[in-house]
């Protein structure tokens, strides 16, 4: 589970795409899903952000992440159905509304989910961050903060997957199958991943700075990122994207 | 009190990071793994503690096989200090944190059994009740991690390298309480510890892992006195049993009480003579 937001070399026409035409693509996705209401749209979305994993050579990470998120989506389903009361009462207290209103929540979360995972599959943090300063002109400690918090994020799943064995050991019961009495154990775990977060973070700063991150200027970066034919080729599918979903909805 | 089956595990279908490996401990066994970094020594123990299942073999503790017993239920009879003793702590007081291991064991309803041995380990660590575990010290921070640990009092401890980060006055003081509960208390100590003049001194018993087997085990001066043994195991024996091998001879099977200042006044008094 934390290799799954991991980058995975390779020489794909996305992995040679400019970070910022991913990051842009990505957005567009994300906007095309919010601006549609059309099933049929928001499943050629999915179908797309499937696609684009299998061109970048990470098919299976991506549907191990689909997996992951269908398991989400099917709870968010039944709450949507459930709270949902416009339409026509289809049985019990579903209505037809309700479970269109729960079909366009789940497929949106998915669309919107994987090409986020799917870009940090196919690009190196470091590369966001720098492609950022460099091309958008982000101030270097913005680009610093964002990738330091998704470079973080499997180091945070380690450290509470390591805290969860370390209360079970101790006589939490972590290993029960009740889930509810699970939730609610978690509670105690907040403080030791909360102080272990805060220490290193400060450790962090401080490598930071004693490597000179003061300095960082926009042109600090020895790699240059162009733009090539398959950048263009990507912002015009963005654009057929965002006017698809425009014109079907 | 702690067989090992033919045990192997793998983690996620990868290559097996321990193969087959057989031992017995018996009860108030003080037992060192030692090996370097990825021999398995950490899963073996985790193997002991149930918090991973072997994925072929048996792990016995108690009689009880692992993957019958939830390791929440076995927190009573085996305790685990951690390395870190920061995944442990959750409690904004060193009297919390005690209890909390107890609550989890015991129970809620054993509230007066609670105080009375939180009180019974803040005395014996010499703790305030309301100090903030997280502004501690690094080893102070481990010690509360030992005291909620033996606070139920298990019959096994598994101490996964204790000592690390420690300056010499904490690793002593840790190890010192440790050795007392096995010698007390007849505790069943197994470490993972990467110390070997620790090991020299605390330890009885030795398990040497190297990719993953079981390559030694015995008591720990003749594991120690095995240069192949050591060196199959990338390991370098303490000092004092180096000196000793070098100057061969009488020395070379140095006893117990054996120091170093011991050693060289007698090699001097030799050369004299």
């Amino acid at each position: 589970m934390t290799d799954l937001f991991q980058y995975v070399p390779g020489n794909s026409p996305l992995h040679r795409m400019n970070p910022v035409t991913k990051i842009f693509l990505t957005l567009c996705i994300c906007v095309a899903a919010f601006l549609t209401d059309n099933l049929f749209f928001l499943l050629f979305l999915l179908a797309f952000d499937l696609l684009i994993g299998v061109v970048a050579g990470a098919a299976r990470k991506a549907f191990t992440i689909f997996r992951g998120l269908v398991k989400v989506s099917l709870f968010l389903f039944v709450l949507q159905a459930l709270f949902v009361r416009r339409g026509n009462r289809l049985f019990w207290i579903i209505t037809d509304e309700g479970l269109l209103t729960a079909a366009s929540v789940v497929l949106r979360l998915l669309v919107v989910c994987l090409p986020l995972a799917l870009v940090l599959t196919v690009t190196q943090v470091s590369d966001i961050a720098n492609a950022m300063v460099q091309v958008l002109h982000v101030p270097y400690a913005y680009a610093f903060t964002l990738t330091t918090a998704i470079r973080f994020i499997p180091q945070f799943m380690e450290e509470m997957s390591g805290i969860m064995e370390a209360q079970t050991a101790r006589g939490v019961e972590f290993d029960s199958k009740n889930f509810v009495k699970k939730l609610g154990m978690l509670l105690p775990l907040c403080t030791p991943l909360l102080i272990s977060s805060v220490r290193r973070t400060g450790a962090t700063a401080t490598a930071a700075e004693v490597r000179g991150f003061d300095l960082r200027t926009r042109t600090s970066g020895y790699k240059r990122y162009g733009f090539g034919l398959i950048d263009l080729a990507a912002l015009i599918v963005s654009a057929a994207l965002i006017a698809g979903a425009v014109l079907i909805s | 009190m702690i067989r090992a089956e033919h045990v192997s595990y793998s983690y996620h279908g990868a290559a097996q990071t321990v193969r087959d490996l057989s031992f017995h401990i018996e009860k108030g066994e003080f037992t060192a793994i030692l090996g370097e970094n990825g021999a398995g020594k950490t899963t073996a123990v985790k193997l002991i503690d149930g918090l991973l299942l072997p994925t072929s073999g048996r792990m016995l503790v108690n009689g009880l096989d692992t993957p019958k017993t939830r390791v929440s239920e076995r927190a009573r009879q085996v305790g685990y200090l951690f390395q870190n003793p920061d995944r442990q702590i959750c409690k904004n007081t060193v009297r919390e944190e005690i209890a909390f291991g107890l609550r989890a064991v015991w129970g809620k309803g054993e509230e007066e059994k609670i105080n009375a041995r939180t009180d019974e380990l803040l005395d014996l660590f010499s703790f305030r009740g309301d100090e903030e575990p997280f502004s501690l010290s690094r080893g102070q921070r481990q010690q509360v991690a030992l005291a909620s640990t033996l606070a139920v009092k298990p019959a096994v401890l598994l101490l996964d390298e204790p000592t690390t980060g420690l300056d010499y006055r904490e690793c002593t003081r840790i190890m010192e309480f440790i050795r007392a509960l096995n010698e007390d208390e007849g505790t069943t100590v197994v470490m993972v510890c990467h110390d070997m003049e620790i090991v020299l001194d605390y330890a009885r018993r030795a398990l040497v892992m190297a990719g993953g087997a079981l390559i030694g085990d015995g008591p720990v001066k003749e594991i120690f006195r095995d240069p192949a043994l050591m060196e199959r195991a990338s390991l370098l024996p303490p000092q004092i049993v180096q000196i000793a091998s070098s100057l061969g001879g009488e020395f070379a099977r140095a006893d117990d009480a054996e120091t170093l200042s011991s050693m060289v006044a007698r090699a001097a008094e030799r050369r004299t003579v």
